[in-house]
């Protein structure tokens, strides 16, 4: 019995410092953000007013945010899917395919997923600059002057330009952690089904794919997370929200109501309701795709 | 099941320990507040802003200062990003004694300290004598100045910040190109739509602006509205009666910016996607004829690829029946001193000798630009880059300059105006939305502020 003590005793102590950090830095501060929600605040401690649900109620009135929280799930449903699948193709092409450029390829496709996101944001304000940027060079060249369109002051084309850059940055991420996945499968499987007569494309459904599950519900939680932070610096730096509010997204809308308008209070009801969402969805998410691992 | 349970309340206890730590920083706030006494000794902490006038001039200020009280010792801080340094320092009850910091930057410090009612009466700086001079210092500074909502921002007479540098704002345009083909600079708006074949010919377009920095454009709506409504119509929009957005003044402004949307050649293609570099860029290359900008517009452009020949001219911005002055927006950068700040009273007395002519002389070298200050723009004008000083010159002589700012919103009040307002340009621009749209827009936006008012 005291034995036992002590070595709780123990654990409590080994787990001490995590909890502490964890508090500290995650806990308390999510905990104050439902706290401050409730608050007419402009951040700088004084004069703080309890507002009770007031911030929520004007929240889903308010039109910007709403067409934010509508780009932002635009997003996380277009850029995930598209990269994931993307990566995939990628990955078993390098994996499986005869390529000789095969480690070029590799390189390449990685490229992205080490430049600091902010150099990615300007890099692609240039290459869809209406004037002088590379698509609409290459648009006016081939004689497609009427595609030569403002990618990003159009509010038909801003989000899906924003996207492409999200997917291009990330894809090459998602290939590399897909390629580790593929060649831990054994090679046996694919021997056996072809001899059986399956084709490329039905090993790849039915083999590569099962396979890779675990990892592609990892992924699938990761570039949903991950398109909610990247937005953020593409946008400020890309567009600013334009044209009118057109790229705005829930995080910049909620940078842009806590620090230059000092709205703190209501930001951080914008705050819950995108960690709300959030959590929803990775929920989702994982409910979703477990279910088919069965 | 009971060591389980046990486990949970030693967390739980914990947790608990640890967040009141976390609670207990606060509260030592208080002891901060013993503000030293107000004799002319000790520290004075200054943040300030570096941005396009750097962080020199005021170190060198800051040796005279001490040079000149010998019991005094100035720290400074200066960083482009100063509001997200000093923001814990003021939330922890600790702000340094001196800010320059102005209203617009991105950090929201200066527009959250005015909007919380944070900031030290500075009625008395101004009331009281110059340091080098027998009359008030309120004489010595631009008239119209300290009554602006840039320094009185809640309208009770009371100054809350202090003027530092002012630019003016208003239309660009290339003066070689004007000098060379006999283009006569546009005085009324109609004279710059009539323009628009000629800058055709010139094989640009007629305008272009900081598409995803719309806020630009109130360079031209604020005198817009001033030239068709003075004053009245002014305060109207500035201080968000709806009723304004009623009214055909309202129309006739906003509707410059429909028929610049709207004539072919009008607006630089692709103008809404660019931001503020890229349009300028494309600017000084010749691609358009006019874009808004403030003095300060020469010395941001430095290094930029231009086309031949090409000279920084200020127009100013048009007027609506060719009878009235040209007319000119100013803006006026901002310093102030925290309310807890420590040491207010030395606070107060550097603003003093900042005001005094070796300094300004002394800003102006190394700024290049002019303080807030009657005739400072002579006082400095060696040290000016040619495009600024005959900006001020202008101003000084035959346009007349409006103060113009948005009043701060009241507290409770979720939307910023000015940005909605801003934002809706580039619907506008690009055709799918009319001036009346726009309009309403504006009038449903003021009527939530006004709500909010009483």
């Amino acid at each position: 019995m005291k034995k036992d003590n002590r070595q709780k005793g123990f654990i409590l102590l080994c787990i001490l410092p995590t909890l502490i950090i964890f508090s500290i830095f995650i806990v308390y501060p999510v905990t104050q953000v439902f706290f401050k929600s409730l608050f007419s605040s402009s951040g700088f401690g004084s004069g703080d007013e309890y507002v009770g649900f007031a911030n929520f109620i004007e929240l889903f009135k308010d039109d910007v945010f709403l067409k934010s929280l509508k780009n932002t799930g635009f997003l996380m449903l277009v850029v995930p899917v598209i990269t994931l699948l993307l990566s995939l193709i990628f990955a078993s092409m390098l994996s499986f395919g005869e390529l000789k450029e095969k480690h070029l390829y590799r390189t390449i496709f990685f490229f992205p997923s080490i430049l600091s996101f902010v150099v990615i944001g300007i890099l692609w304000a240039f290459i869809y600059h209406p004037n002088m940027g590379i698509v609409n060079e290459i648009m006016t060249a081939i004689g497609l002057d009427q595609f030569a369109l403002t990618w990003l002051g159009n509010k038909n084309t801003v989000l899906w330009a924003i996207a492409l850059v999200m997917v291009w940055q990330a894809v090459g991420y998602y290939m590399v952690m897909y390629l580790a996945g593929m060649d831990s499968i054994p090679k046996e499987l694919y021997e056996a089904a072809s001899i059986d007569g399956a084709t490329g494309f039905q090993q790849f459904i039915k083999i590569t794919i099962p396979m890779l599950w675990e990892i592609i519900r990892i992924t699938i939680i990761f570039s949903i997370n991950g398109v909610l932070n990247i937005s953020f610096v593409l946008v400020t730096v890309m567009t600013s929200g334009g044209p009118n509010n057109s790229s705005q997204v829930a995080l910049t809308y909620m940078y842009q109501q806590a620090f230059v308008n000092a709205n703190f209070g209501y930001a951080m009801a914008i705050a819950v309701v995108v960690f709300v969402i959030a959590i929803i969805l990775a929920f989702i998410s994982n409910k979703l795709t477990e279910q088919e691992t069965e | 099941m009971k060591s389980f349970v046990s486990k949970m309340t030693l967390l739980l206890a914990v947790l608990t320990l640890v967040l009141a730590g976390c609670g207990g920083d606060k509260k030592s706030d208080g002891e901060a507040k013993d503000k030293g006494d107000s004799k002319l000794e000790g520290e004075l902490e200054l943040a300030v802003f570096e941005g396009g006038y750097g962080g020199k001039y005021w170190e060198q200020l800051a040796e005279k200062f001490e040079a000149e009280y010998p019991d005094t010792e100035i720290s400074i801080t200066s960083n482009p990003d100063i509001g997200e340094l000093i923001r814990p320092e003021i939330i922890a009850g600790n702000p340094p004694d001196l800010v320059y910091l102005n209203q617009t930057d991105p950090s929201g410090v200066t527009q959250g300290l005015i909007k919380e009612h944070g900031l030290t009466d500075l009625s008395d700086v101004f009331e009281g004598d110059a340091l080098d001079d027998d009359k008030p210092l309120k004489d010595k500074v631009l008239p119209g100045v300290l009554d602006s909502v840039y320094m009185s921002p809640y309208d009770d007479g009371k100054v809350y910040l202090a003027p530092y540098n002012y630019n003016v704002m208003g239309l660009w345009y290339n003066k070689t190109l004007f000098d060379e083909k006999d283009i006569e600079t546009p005085e009324t708006w109609d004279d710059f739509f009539a323009l628009n074949d000629t800058a055709k010919d010139n094989d640009r377009a007629l305008f272009t602006y900081q598409g995803t920095d719309p806020g630009y454009l109130e360079e031209i709506l604020i005198p817009a509205v001033y030239s068709l409504g003075g004053e009245e119509a002014l305060d109207q929009m500035l201080n968000y009666d709806p009723e304004f957005w009623k009214s055909d003044i309202a129309i006739e402004a906003l509707d410059i910016f429909e028929k610049i949307a709207s004539a072919d050649n009008g607006l630089m293609n692709g103008t809404v996607g660019l931001d503020h570099m890229q349009s300028q860029t494309s600017f000084v290359k010749g691609d358009a004829m006019f874009i808004p900008n403030g003095s300060w517009f020469e010395g941001e452009m430095e290094g930029a690829p231009m086309e031949d020949g090409f000279e920084f001219g200020f127009l100013g911005i048009p007027n609506f029946d060719g009878e009235d002055q040209q007319l000119a927006l100013n803006s006026i950068e901002q310093m102030y001193i925290p309310a807890e700040a420590d040491n207010p009273e030395l606070a107060k007395e550097f603003l003093r000798f900042m005001y005094t002519e070796d300094s300004i002389k002394l800003n102006g070298e190394i700024t290049k630009a002019p303080m807030a200050i009657d005739g400072a723009s002579d006082l400095v004008e060696e040290s000016l880059s040619e495009s600024s000083y005959n900006v001020f010159n202008a101003v000084e002589s035959d346009m007349y300059s409006i103060s113009g700012n948005f009043a701060p919103v009241p507290k409770g009040v979720n939307v910023e105006p000015r940005d909605t307002l801003f934002d809706q340009a580039a619907s506008v621009m690009n055709k799918e939305m009319t001036t009346e749209q726009w309009a309403d827009k504006m009038y449903d936006v003021y009527k939530q502020v006004q709500e909010k008012m009483e």
